[in-house]
């Protein structure tokens, strides 16, 4: 099935983000690698999605999970090599899917030759490349985001004898945008990858590039400016590549980041996720609608994307103080569990590994407006472990089988990169791929089925959404429509069978196609239409007038 | 002459005699059935008493809330007026049978009438039962009324109100007697315009002052607003 | 023949939707449009300042107004299909309304305040009345928190209230409620209260409502059953209680209300008040009761007046009720000047104790007997003002409180009296 040639393909895409560490390992080193993604991407096509989502593989120190990077141009050593990596990427395009390839243009590894370089002396030619000062005074007020390990978005170089400004971990240092070698050299980096093939780039940390004074240093129009400059020439020389912006902000100042369709093609809705989760808790679907009520129209080549876990910590930062208490007593009352402003856990776990709550909130994530993503081994529900440093408890190996290592990797289980989830009900032994696979009701197996409606209904990923208000706040009903397309989804968010009446009059006539087993519902008529939901059930219909 | 008068007055006496002879036993008799129908009447009245309060007829009376009617119209208990009215029909009924057994020409009709007339005597003395109890409630009610609206003459108003029912209940009884012939009707007519009169005079006078203050209230509010404004505590 | 329902249809479909909830508040109106609207907006404010992830309802029964009270009242939902993002709520507000059945009665709407608790599983709920404009957000709390915390199940209120204000209550019905059932409860009737889903339960399954008091003066039937079925109590500050105009209050209403609701309840329980001597306090939570001193102007000329003419009107109605000894004492204190006047604390008692016995063997009409104590309380009402007149907030508290003991004291002769014959 080779990759079609629609230049909204992201509009349709499913997402599967994964690190090529944890995937699976062939050199038996017990470190994932290239070789062993291509070798798993029968795994990923019988799956169903068409795009993958490789985090940072550069060569780094990995003190940031490879979000420190010390060289944009190759892949690390670990992983395998640049061929390796190309192997991988005609494999994948050759299965249909896409790749997306992480790029983390605000900052570097000071370990990265540009920043060793910019160190050495206040005249070095690449001295201006970092945001360089002899105080620690400017640009204050801005917000430190490891809170819990920064005190300072400034750091003394003891080198150079000055301090270099750093948004993440001080030993990040953030390059300097005012510079346009800097801008030029980015663009060089981007150009060798779509020379090679990648599909499109996820660009971390966007917000930060430019710094002023008296500002908060995010979203400024600078920023802006550098990165519809990056897009322009990808328009140019690369037409049918995708940029993906992560930007945790609020909608409004997301909007921005979409331009007049001439920044970037898609960016991560930050804030929904978190609302999914306490509409869920609190059984009360306002926390959903009114984000998505808040949420800006975006141009029509623009796409949100959206995900209910991810490598990071369930962020809780674009959240009201009164919400982020009530979030963490529900889903993190262990301290292990919170890290910065969020909640480090997995999806299952978090959602007690409750089956029906896993599915709901992927029925949900599937039928929003926008790209779904999933995070790797969500897709099985995979457990986590608090206990592991910074967010290393959701990086685990993924698990493959019961047998050593979790078929992860041949090597000894004391050299892999990460121990493995060795907990009773989410351990290896319990929660598996091949497992899953053999029984026809498993997650694994599910989420194939979800997936392939989802797929077969391009109103999921390009439709409009119009909320309905059923008097039952416990409900969440929404019609996506495209074209003559209708898809009326039902979601019941409370722990109990619930009674809703919908008020369809605009659909008279048409009769309800349930999708999964396209049984036909009673035709919509004058009376508001009366649907019994079980505890945490939800139903996609089609509305055909037949 | 004389002896013709004589003569006369002696058949005359001896018939009177003879009469009377003949009267005596009738009289005598009478006498007995009256008496004994006394003692049995008190018997029966003693058995039915005993026997109500064996089966504790006053609780089943409060039950249905007789006991409450009754008491409100003054009247004694439930047990009480059923016995008592068993004894005086059951005396009654002899006093009638000993009457007639006095073989008084007609008598035996009037009897005869008596006990056809029972029933409608039943349906009067309910009649007037309940108009004592309704006079009775609605004179207590105007009463508490006048006194708790600070209307002047309660006891009038009350009066009042009393007669009004008890008058018409008589009207009632009467009718249902059927006595209510030209003489009672009239009677009613004067009984009725005395009490018009009284109200209206009463009302004339008490009313003086109710009208002073409503045209006050009505043409002078200024003035009145200070001294309504102290006046009443608010009770909760 | 079915069981009459107590929810109207288009309640229940409201109640439908509001599904199971933690927390009720309900609102019995009948045209309270002037004030209803700040009171239900302030009860929002305390669910959403001290009740923010509990599931919290507002519930008005109404009596079918015909101003705007029921839209004030739906006005304050807080749901998604509202644009009210200033709001920092966590979850969906319903405020709902609609009409009971059987025209406007207090006993009804709260009937149907408890039906609805009932219906919606409700841990903790309160009642506030419509007319409190003194309302803070604060009291939500107060009511709410002690029940919902599963510490008590039945709270009544303490106010700040005026210095004359609430006579009947400290000179009737909480001495006499506290005499009879022995617990020291200084609200017995009060216009916010709260209780526990329990307690509602247990309130729906009384006989009351079936009488006169299910309609008026139910809330004093509540208390009383909160007492005698043995439920935790607690009283609970609120802060300055309106004063009600005064041309509004009908005394022989309010009298209805209260003591006839009170009288009424002695029947069905005579076994539990006949053995009780003595009383216990309930826990007082918050700052407790105070008085606030600026005067109030009282006609007491005239409350004498209706005394002395009632005692004197009412003579054939008073012999029945009242034991010999009593009227004629009466009679003879009627007969005071004013400035000599003394309506006592040992003879108000048995007088009102007299009343009880009486309306218990219905010498009279029950209702009589309620209306003929209207012009003696008056009588001691003028007493206590005088008495009281440049008394601190302590000492009548002491007066009130030595009246309750004399009421303790005096209350085996009722019981006498009970069971004898007049």
């Amino acid at each position: 099935m080779p990759i079609s040639h629609d230049q909204l393909w992201y509009k349709d895409a499913i997402i599967y983000q994964v690190h090529v560490r944890t995937f699976f390992d062939t050199n038996g080193d017990g470190i994932g690698d290239f070789r062993g993604l291509a070798q798993r991407l029968d795994y990923l096509q019988d799956l169903g999605v068409n795009a993958v989502w490789l985090m940072p593989f550069f060569p780094s120190p990995l003190r940031d999970d490879g979000y420190d990077i010390a060289d944009y141009t190759s892949v690390h050593a670990s992983y395998g090599n640049l061929e390796d990596f190309k192997g991988f990427l005609q494999a994948a395009h050759e299965r249909g899917i896409r790749v997306i390839v992480e790029l983390v243009l605000n900052h570097t590894s000071d370990q990265h030759p540009w920043f060793l370089e910019s160190r050495k002396s206040r005249d070095n030619p690449k001295r201006d490349w970092y945001v360089w000062s002899d105080t620690d005074t400017r640009y204050q007020g801005v917000r430190i985001i490891f809170v819990d390990t920064e005190l300072s978005n400034w750091a003394w170089d003891p080198v150079s004898k000055a301090y270099y400004w750093h948004r993440f971990f001080s030993h990040q240092p953030d390059l300097n945008y005012d510079n346009p070698d800097v801008r030029e050299e980015m663009w060089k980096v981007m150009k060798l990858w779509l020379e090679m093939g990648v599909d499109g780039f996820r660009l971390d940390a966007v917000p930060y590039l430019v710094e002023r004074e008296g500002t908060s240093c995010e979203n400024l129009p600078e920023t802006h400016a550098v990165l519809k400059e990056l897009r322009a020439k990808l328009d140019q020389h690369y037409p049918g590549k995708m940029l993906l912006a992560e930007a945790n902000q609020w909608p409004a100042d997301l909007r921005a980041y979409f331009g007049d369709g001439d920044e970037f093609h898609m960016a991560f809705h930050f804030p929904l996720m978190p609302r999914m989760f306490m509409g869920l808790k609190l059984e009360d679907r306002k926390p959903i609608t009114e984000i998505l009520k808040q949420t800006p129209q975006i141009p029509p080549s623009c796409q949100w994307t959206l995900f209910l876990r991810n490598h990071d910590e369930l962020t809780l930062e674009m959240v009201t103080d009164i919400e982020r208490d009530y979030m963490y007593d529900q889903y993190a009352r262990d301290k292990h569990m919170r890290i910065n402003v969020g909640i480090r856990r997995r999806l299952a776990p978090l959602l007690d590994n409750d089956r029906r709550r896993i599915e709901l909130m992927n029925g949900m994530l599937m039928s929003f407006p926008g790209t779904p993503i999933i995070y790797y081994g969500d897709e099985i529900g995979m457990g986590d472990n608090i206990y592991l440093g910074d967010r290393n408890g959701v990086r685990t190996p993924m698990q493959w089988q019961g047998g050593w290592n979790a078929g992860f990797s041949t090597a000894d289980p004391e050299s892999l990169y990460s121990p493995l989830v060795l907990n009773p009900v989410y351990g290896y032994q319990a929660v598996n791929v091949e497992s899953q696979k053999r029984f026809d009701h498993s997650l694994l197996c599910w989420m194939k089925r979800i997936i392939k409606v989802r797929k077969a209904n391009p109103v999921l990923g390009r439709g409009s959404i119009e909320f309905l208000y059923p008097a039952n706040h416990r409900i969440l009903a929404y019609v996506r429509q495209l074209d003559k397309e209708s898809i009326l989804v039902v979601n019941n968010l409370s722990s109990t069978a619930q009674a809703v009446e919908l008020d369809l009059r605009r659909f008279k006539g048409n009769i309800l196609i349930e999708m999964f087993g396209r049984n036909i519902f009673p035709r919509v008529g004058d009376l508001p239409y009366l649907l019994t939901l079980g505890p945490y059930q939800f139903y996609w219909f089609r509305l055909r007038r037949i | 002459m004389r002896e013709m008068i004589v003569n006369e007055l002696t058949q005359a006496t001896q018939e009177l005699v003879r009469e009377f002879a003949r009267f005596l036993p009738r009289l005598m008799v009478m006498l007995i059935v009256v008496l004994v129908g006394w003692v049995i009447a008190y018997v029966v009245k003693w058995i039915l008493r005993s026997f109500l309060r064996l089966i504790k007829f006053d609780k089943l009376s409060e039950g249905a809330g007789a006991t409450q009617l009754l008491n409100k119209a003054a009247l004694p208990s439930s047990t009480e007026l059923v016995s008592r009215f068993a004894f005086w029909t059951a005396w009654l009924g002899f006093i009638l049978v000993g009457v007639s057994a006095l073989g008084i020409l007609g008598m035996q009709e009037y009897v005869t009438r008596f006990f056809v007339f029972l029933p409608r005597l039943l349906v009067a003395l309910i009649f007037l039962f309940i108009g004592l109890l309704a006079a009775s409630f609605f004179s207590r009610a105007a009463l508490l009324w006048a006194v708790n609206t600070n209307m002047p003459s309660p006891r009038l108003l009350s009066s009042a109100a009393r007669v009004l029912i008890t008058v018409f209940t008589a009207s009632a009884v009467f009718e249902e007697l059927g006595l209510a012939d030209s003489t009672m009707l009239l009677a009613f007519a004067i009984v009725l315009g005395a009490v018009m009169l009284g109200l209206a005079i009463a009302f004339g006078l008490g009313g003086q002052d109710l009208a002073r203050r409503f045209l006050e209230a009505r043409f002078a509010p200024e003035k009145k607003e200070g001294q309504e404004r102290e006046d009443e505590l608010s009770p909760l | 023949m079915a069981e009459e329902s107590i929810l109207t249809d288009e309640f229940l479909r409201q109640l439908i939707n509001v599904g199971e909830a933690d927390v009720l508040v309900g609102v019995p109106t009948y045209n309270n449009a002037a004030t209803v609207g700040q009171v239900v907006q302030t009860i929002r404010a305390g669910l959403l300042k001290y009740f923010p992830r509990e599931r919290a309802v507002i519930v008005n029964a109404d009596g079918g107004s015909r101003d705007q009270t029921s839209d004030l009242v739906r006005g304050a939902s807080i749901s998604d299909l509202q644009h009210s993002t200033d709001l920092n709520a966590l979850r969906t507000l319903h405020s709902i309304s609609a009409e009971y059945a059987g025209g406007p009665a207090t006993g009804t709407a709260l009937r149907t305040i408890l039906a609805s608790a009932e219906l919606l599983r409700v841990s903790a709920c309160a009642v506030v009345s419509p007319e409190s404009t003194t309302i803070a957000p604060e009291w939500i709390e107060r009511l709410l928190r002690p029940v919902y915390q599963g510490n008590f199940d039945f709270v009544t209120p303490l106010y700040r209230r005026h210095k004359f204000d609430g006579l009947l209550m400290r000179n009737l019905v909480y001495p006499m409620t506290r005499a009879f059932y022995g617990k020291q409860v200084r609200e017995p009737y009060a216009a916010e209260f709260s209780f526990s889903g329990q307690l509602a339960s247990h309130f729906l399954a009384q006989e009351i409502w079936t009488h006169e008091v299910g309609h008026t003066g139910t809330e004093i039937a509540l208390t009383i059953s909160a007492i005698t079925g043995g439920f935790r109590l607690a009283q609970s500050f609120l802060g300055v209680k309106p004063h009600v105009d005064a041309r509004a209050a009908d005394l022989v209403a309010a009298m209805r209300q209260t003591v006839g609701a009170l009288f009424w309840s002695l029947e069905p329980n005579f076994s539990l008040w006949s053995t009780k001597n003595d009383s216990q306090p309930v826990p007082t939570l918050g700052a407790g009761q105070e008085v606030t001193l600026e005067p109030l102007r009282i006609n007491r000329k005239r409350l004498f007046g209706m005394f002395r003419s009632g005692v004197a009107e009412l003579e054939p109605v008073l012999k029945s009720i009242l034991s010999p000894p009593t009227l004629s004492e009466l009679q003879r204190i009627s007969a005071l000047d004013e400035g000599d006047f003394l309506y006592g604390d040992d003879l108000w008692a048995r007088t009102v104790y007299e009343f009880a016995a009486s309306y218990h063997k219905a010498v009279i009409s029950r209702d009589h007997v309620v209306q003929a104590l209207a012009p003696l309380y008056r009588g001691r009402a003028f007493t206590f003002l005088v008495e009281n007149r440049e008394a601190s907030g302590e000492q009548m508290e002491q007066k009130v409180e030595d009246f309750c003991l004399t009421c303790e004291r005096l209350k085996p002769s009722l019981v006498e009296q009970w069971n004898g014959r007049k």
